[in-house]
């Protein structure tokens, strides 16, 4: 039995993680994976598209409405293809301390006896940018190994992507995490796949997959669903698949090498403009 | 500095009076640096283990009678709840009194630390209120609740309309300040805030607030106030809320220890007008006399202050003067707080006893009111120099000096402090009451428990010959500064 790749998606808030990450995750089903999501952000909506629908409980609202002693079926749900769906949860926006809830949930998943030897993955579906301590808790003692960042050419996703790197620098020195790859998540902005790559190369690592724009996702999404159960046969569909299958075969895992500001400004400027002139030909 | 008293945060001694924590050098040094304003206080890259602000403040509260304090956080922070409840009733009984103060913790958990539980705490407030009908509530904060940002003041406002006596929100995560008397400036705070209230018309008083610890001089010192017409108002060890709300209406505020009342002080000197007696304090011949000066001057009593000293001195100099003799020449070493570091240097001085080093727990550049504190300036004044260091009460800085400097006694207001030093051999002298070197008489007391101390050194010797220390030789040798990361 092989040891269960776990695998944490960071990106800025509103990239596509959460449609990433489920839709890779019905790639991988597929290809006849046994995966199991853990959704870490307190709106609770990592695995929405997978179980078609809110329907879960997670697991901080479990502990605090029935105390410690919890079965495993109370917070793990089977979704789409025989996925495991398990949201941490959190506090209401503006009070306690959702990063510590994230610690105990993940402490309580384990606990619990939630990795099992059957899986094949475990994807951590995180929040936002790396705000503290417990937003790395999927980095940290040894639970991820594998990070993709999801990002765009758009530069506030290009700004987290390198903080998110600075935080995965940290923790490697210690640990074992490394970085897989950044995985595009196209918002159709000029010459993105350049600046994708260029970006990735700076960072140390490579664009694992560029994940083009379509409708169909957008559709899915309203119908609770990924793009492959939704829509099988849609070339998104396919895009989804071949990012499941570079995910299998990706063997590079590099610790980051963070840029500058100003570096990555220079970036922005060499490949994030097209043809500036011509706008100005008038 | 203007004193904020609209915001339940204050800053720690550190932003605020830029007070440091790690310093080597001379005393002349450390005051002109202090002055010109190019003082910067190192850090360490090893320190053992110091005292916590929360505690400080706390207790400072917790002995104020018939209140409550609420300690929001997980039970350990509530610690300190035990020793306030034991020395908030020894004080009350030795008084005679009674106080019926009590210290509750809110036994946060884990789910509390994500979800947050101002729910928790509100139900506390309303049932401690109800159950103890205490006269003040005070809510702290503890580390926990200050980083998950659980929002005690809003609370604390909300319950206001169900709760008729003085409640407030005390901001006291240990973590904010390396300087514990940082707590002292958040009680005085919290103090200002809710309990405080604005002189009554047409009352006229004869009073004068007088911060201090533990009131052990208590009768001692209303007799010698008599004699000026005056009645001290000892704060906050059983003080009463009563006495509290009126202590704006008094004459002049006045403390034991600058580090503990220059926040009060000044606070009431510049919302209330009430003068802040800023002499050095009332430790030895000089402090004593300096300090009724002030006193007489400020509240007009200057003639019947005159009268005082004079009859106390023919009593006491000359005893003090004989027991002299045999001090002349002894060296010392002193590890206390900043206030008493540099007051008790003085009166060291003053006995003919050499201070050979004087290490304080930390150091205030200047006090509220910006300037540097008068027991540093007096001894610049008097162009008495030593060597000094701030050392945030870090034991093996002081042993180090000890081993190095070998002299006649190490004196210190800590408990514990002593016992290395008994142990490392060195007489030591354990300044542990606030009034130990009060006025006259106590300066003549002081005096021969020095030469007690130093008379006899079986005891010393005897145990240090039978105690093995944890320092090695090499750190004996290295410079007490070898732990310091370079100022910042």
């Amino acid at each position: 039995m092989s040891e269960i790749r776990q695998i944490a998606i960071y990106g800025k808030g509103g990239i596509g993680k959460s449609t990433t990450t489920q839709n890779l995750t019905a790639g991988l089903v597929e290809h006849g994976k046994k995966v199991m999501v853990v959704g870490c952000d307190p709106k609770a909506d990592s695995t929405r598209l997978l179980l078609g629908g809110l329907a879960q409980k997670t697991v901080l609202d479990t502990i605090r409405e029935e105390g410690e002693d919890v079965a495993l079926d109370r917070i793990l749900k089977e979704g789409f293809g025989g996925t495991r769906c398990v949201e941490s949860g959190g506090p209401e926006p503006g009070v306690g301390c959702a990063g510590r809830g994230i610690i105990t949930s993940i402490n309580m998943l384990e606990n619990l006896g939630a990795y099992t030897d059957d899986l094949d993955y475990v994807f951590y579906d995180v929040l936002g940018d790396v705000v503290c301590g417990g937003f790395a808790m999927p980095i940290r003692e040894g639970k991820a190994k594998e990070i993709y960042i999801v990002a765009s050419g758009e530069m506030m996703a290009l700004y987290a992507a390198n903080n998110i790197s600075k935080g995965i620098q940290r923790y490697a020195r210690s640990g074992g995490v490394r970085l897989g790859g950044i995985i595009c998540n196209s918002r159709n902005v000029d010459r993105e796949l350049d600046l994708l790559r260029a970006f990735s190369k700076e960072l140390g690592t490579k664009l694992l997959y560029f994940v083009p724009r379509d409708n169909v996702v957008q559709h899915a999404e309203i119908n609770k669903k990924t793009v492959i159960e939704y829509s099988p046969n849609s070339n998104q569909a396919q895009e989804y698949r071949n990012l499941a299958q570079a995910v299998i075969e990706n063997t590079d895992f590099v610790i980051p090498t963070p840029m500058t500001q100003e570096r990555l400004e220079e970036i922005l400027m060499e490949y994030g403009m097209m043809e500036l002139a011509d706008d100005y030909k008038i | 500095m203007a004193i904020n008293l609209s915001n339940s945060n204050i800053a720690t001694r550190e932003n605020r009076i830029g007070s440091i924590t790690g310093y080597v050098g001379t005393l002349k040094d450390l005051a002109t640096q202090s002055s010109c304003g190019t003082l910067k206080g190192c850090s360490r890259c090893f320190s053992q283990s110091s005292t916590c602000l929360s505690s400080c403040g706390l207790s400072q509260l917790a002995a104020i009678r018939d209140v409550a304090v609420i300690h929001h956080g997980p039970a350990g922070c509530s610690v300190t709840g035990a020793s306030a409840y034991y020395m908030s009733k020894v004080m009350a009984k030795k008084r005679g009194v009674t106080s019926d103060t009590v210290y509750i913790g809110t036994d946060m958990n884990e789910n509390d630390t994500i979800f947050g539980s101002t729910e928790t705490l509100r139900k506390v407030i309303l049932e401690v209120n109800k159950r103890y009908s205490p006269k003040a509530i005070f809510v702290s904060s503890s580390c926990a609740t200050g980083i998950i940002g659980e929002d005690i003041d809003s609370i604390v406002e909300d319950v206001k309309e169900e709760v008729s006596v003085p409640i407030v929100a005390v901001h006291c995560e240990g973590f904010k300040s390396r300087i514990w008397a940082t707590g002292f400036d958040i009680a005085d705070h919290a103090v200002m805030q809710e309990i405080v209230q604005p002189p009554r018309e047409g009352v006229v008083s004869n009073k004068i607030n007088f911060k201090n610890f533990f009131e052990s001089a208590r009768p001692e010192i209303i007799e010698i106030f008599k004699n000026f017409d005056l009645e001290p108002v000892f704060l906050y060890c059983n003080s009463t809320v009563e006495e509290l709300s009126h202590i704006s209406e008094s004459l002049a505020t006045t403390c034991i220890c600058g580090t503990l009342g220059n926040y009060l002080g000044n606070a009431l000197e510049e919302k209330y007008g009430v003068p802040y007696i800023r002499s050095i304090n009332q430790c030895g011949i000089k402090g004593f006399e300096t300090w009724l000066r002030e006193i007489g001057k400020v509240t007009g009593r200057s003639e019947k202050v005159e009268a005082y000293i004079a009859s106390e001195r023919e009593k006491y100099l000359p005893q003090i003067e004989e027991v002299k003799k045999e001090l002349k020449g002894l060296t010392a070493v002193l590890g206390m707080g900043p206030g008493y570091t540099f007051e008790v240097s003085r009166v060291l001085d003053e006995l003919g006893i050499k201070v050979v080093w004087a290490l304080a727990w930390h150091y205030d550049k200047k006090y509220e009111n910006g300037d540097v504190p008068p027991s540093m300036k007096y001894l610049l004044d008097n162009d008495i120099n030593f060597e000094t260091s701030v050392s945030d009460q870090q034991n093996y800085e002081v042993m180090n000096i000890l081993n190095k400097y070998k002299p006649d006694m190490y004196l210190s207001r800590h408990p514990g402090s002593t016992v290395w030093a008994i142990k490392n051999g060195t007489p030591a002298i354990y300044v542990a009451d606030e009034y130990m070197i009060f006025g006259y008489k106590h300066t003549l007391e002081f005096a021969k428990s020095i030469l007690d101390a130093v008379k006899n050194r079986s005891f010393e010797e005897n145990l240090a010959r039978r105690s093995k220390l944890p320092y090695t030789d090499w750190w004996y040798k290295q410079n007490v500064d070898t732990f310091f990361e370079e100022a910042k």
